[in-house]
């Protein structure tokens, strides 16, 4: 199993995805705190008044049909309640577009063994197919914990760059929150892996992304059972707990995504395995 | 079925009832197939027999649904087993955006080889070294075919199952092909070819199986094929239960096979009109004779159809008497 690791982190930094998804994920971080700098700071308004902008203080119309937005000298309060943990949390994780991308990118890269038929010589070697599922579990696992550490410290170099933007948060909480989101992202992509395994299409494991990512199942499902007043599950959901989880820990109830995640990676897992053993390739 | 002749080594493959069902279609059904260590085993068939399936099954990719696998001697799925396998099966597995080396290093760190000069040897062996930072998807048919025996080589392998390897080369590679194919076998490697190619597959099997609906209908050696091919006088007479003990006092050296009523085969006989003018004076008619040689091909075909049809083979002298 550790040769097939080494075989799929091999390919893992060769696969262009790969750099395109990090891409775009420390693009959408720039582009965060770049507009969070101009409407939220003197300095960025002033450079918006530098670019010719009329400032008003409230947001309307000119004569031209542009929208122009308000510049006072006092600071806006929108920054005041963020410290660089709830900023990065906004920019992708609780939205649902980290787990998207890694979806994305989990799906192109596992579903590229079958297409390209390359599947045939790892499973002719490994005939104990538990252990492709699991290798691919682990990649994917490495390359979140990669994403996570790297989108998070690119907000850390921004948010310095922009002068302090917004106050770092202690370790401990920011240990905590990685940890878990790590858990609960991995299960996803465990959860595309399964996908991929059944279908054998990097269409519907791209579209399983989009879809459960970001959690338009899951709101349409919640949306559907709320007819009946029945809406506690989605609380175990990985949608759900990976959007509303805590920034810190403070009581034991706050380690529910650990839960949730772990349980969910095992029973995707379990089911790719299977999948993976009953079909022939 | 006649039955190959049995070697002191031990089977390199061994099927017993081999069946695989898909739904209530059975795709081989009680296959018995037996692969001397160091053979060239061409399995042939027609489109849809269960070659590929029965490849897959044996390379781990297909679970059978009855039977057993065996290599050399020990389960298909013992894993130190299926490091002594390598195979190519339909088309070469390749991921298209990565050069031939790089895909030559991935399935190497798949297998755990650490020393990466092997890489480059089998590179070399199969002429797929000088391909450079060429992508494979930029290859042709021929070259992603002769990767694909590259990546089969890797680890050394005794055994080579190889589905239809020479599809898509040009003359000159399979002619590499086939005289990298022959060196390794006399390196000691065994292998296991399918090929719709028959005229290519005869100039090296020293083994044939032949399928048919899932079933193996023969399992042959080459001199037992040489024989059943090898040059024959047909002859075509009124009645040939008056004509086979006038053949057998005259002629006793000769070998004949009866095919139906009217029809023999006589083997090892040199003088057809001798032969002719015995029977006529004898007062048995005799509608035609001649020699005829059948190849793999016209051998095949004639297993295929289930009967031995004197039509499909090469007339190479009819003489009407």
């Amino acid at each position: 199993m550790f040769n097939l690791l080494r075989m799929d982190l091999y390919r893992l930094f060769r696969t262009k995805s790969v750099y395109l998804c990090l891409a775009t994920l420390l693009a959408a971080s720039v582009l965060s705190f770049w507009v969070m700098w101009l409407t939220s700071t003197p300095e960025g308004r002033k450079a918006i008044t530098g670019l010719d902008a009329s400032v008003t203080t409230d947001s309307n119309e000119n004569d031209r049909g542009m929208v122009i937005i308000s510049v006072q000298n006092e600071s806006f309060p929108i920054l005041e309640d963020y410290d660089i943990l709830a900023l990065f949390r906004e920019i992708g994780m609780d939205g649902g577009a980290y787990a998207c991308l890694l979806g994305i990118v989990v799906s192109i890269f596992v579903c590229h063994d079958y297409k390209s038929g390359f599947i045939k010589n790892i499973l002719s070697l490994h005939r104990r197919r538990w252990h492709y599922i699991a290798c691919k579990i682990i990649t994917a696992g490495i390359l979140n914990l990669l994403y996570l550490v790297i989108s998070f410290g690119f907000c850390l170099l921004l948010n310095a760059l922009f002068h302090d933007l917004v106050p770092l948060t202690d370790t401990d909480s920011i240990l905590f929150y990685l940890s878990q989101s790590w858990v609960v992202t991995t299960a996803f992509a465990a959860l595309f892996i399964l996908i991929i395994t059944l279908t054998r299409s990097t269409s519907a494991g791209v579209l399983a992304s989009v879809l459960l990512g970001s959690g338009i199942i899951v709101i349409l499902l919640l949306s559907l059972t709320q007819l009946w007043s029945w809406n506690s599950w989605a609380d175990y959901t990985l949608y759900y707990n990976q959007t509303y989880m805590p920034s810190r820990y403070s009581t034991l109830h706050d380690l529910k995504g650990y839960a949730v995640g772990a349980g969910f990676l095992i029973l995707y897992f379990a089911a790719a395995a299977g999948i993976l053993t009953k079909k022939d390739i | 079925m006649e039955q190959i002749n049995s070697t002191p080594k031990p089977l390199a493959v061994e099927t017993t009832a081999l069946t695989k069902r898909y739904r209530s279609k059975a795709a081989v059904y009680h296959l018995d197939m037996k692969v001397p260590t160091g053979a060239i085993y061409g399995f042939i068939g027609r489109n849809g027999a269960g070659k590929s399936t029965t490849l897959k099954m044996l390379c781990g990719l297909a679970a059978p649904t009855g039977g057993e696998i065996r290599l050399f001697g020990r389960p298909a799925g013992d894993p130190m087993t299926a490091r002594r396998v390598g195979c190519l099966i339909e088309s070469a597995g390749l991921y298209p955006n990565m050069t031939a080396r790089q895909n030559a290093i991935a399935k190497a760190k798949c297998m755990g080889l650490a020393d990466m000069k092997y890489v480059d040897k089998v590179l070399d062996i199969t002429g797929m070294g000088h391909t450079g930072n060429k992508k494979t998807k930029l290859f042709s048919m021929g070259m992603k075919q002769r990767l694909g025996i590259a990546l089969a080589l890797l680890g050394n392998p005794d055994l080579l199952i190889l589905d239809e390897p020479i599809n898509g080369l040009d003359p000159e590679g399979v002619r590499e092909i086939r005289q990298l194919i022959q060196r390794l076998n006399e390196e000691g490697k065994t292998f296991v070819i399918s090929s719709h190619i028959l005229g290519e597959l005869s100039k090296l099997a020293t083994h044939y199986g032949i399928i048919k609906d899932g079933s193996l209908v023969e399992q042959i050696n080459r001199e037992e094929l040489a024989h059943k091919c090898t040059d024959y006088f047909r002859i075509e007479v009124a009645d040939t239960r008056r004509a086979l003990p006038l053949i057998a006092e005259h002629l006793p050296g000769v070998e004949t096979e009866v095919y139906d009523s009217r029809n023999i085969r006589l083997y090892g006989i040199k003088d057809g009109a001798a032969l002719n003018r015995l029977l006529v004076e004898n007062h048995i008619p005799v509608y035609a004779s001649g020699f005829h040689h059948m190849d793999l091909e016209e051998y095949f075909l004639s297993r295929m159809d289930g009967t031995h049809h004197p039509e499909n083979e090469t007339n190479q002298e009819v003489k009407n008497v």
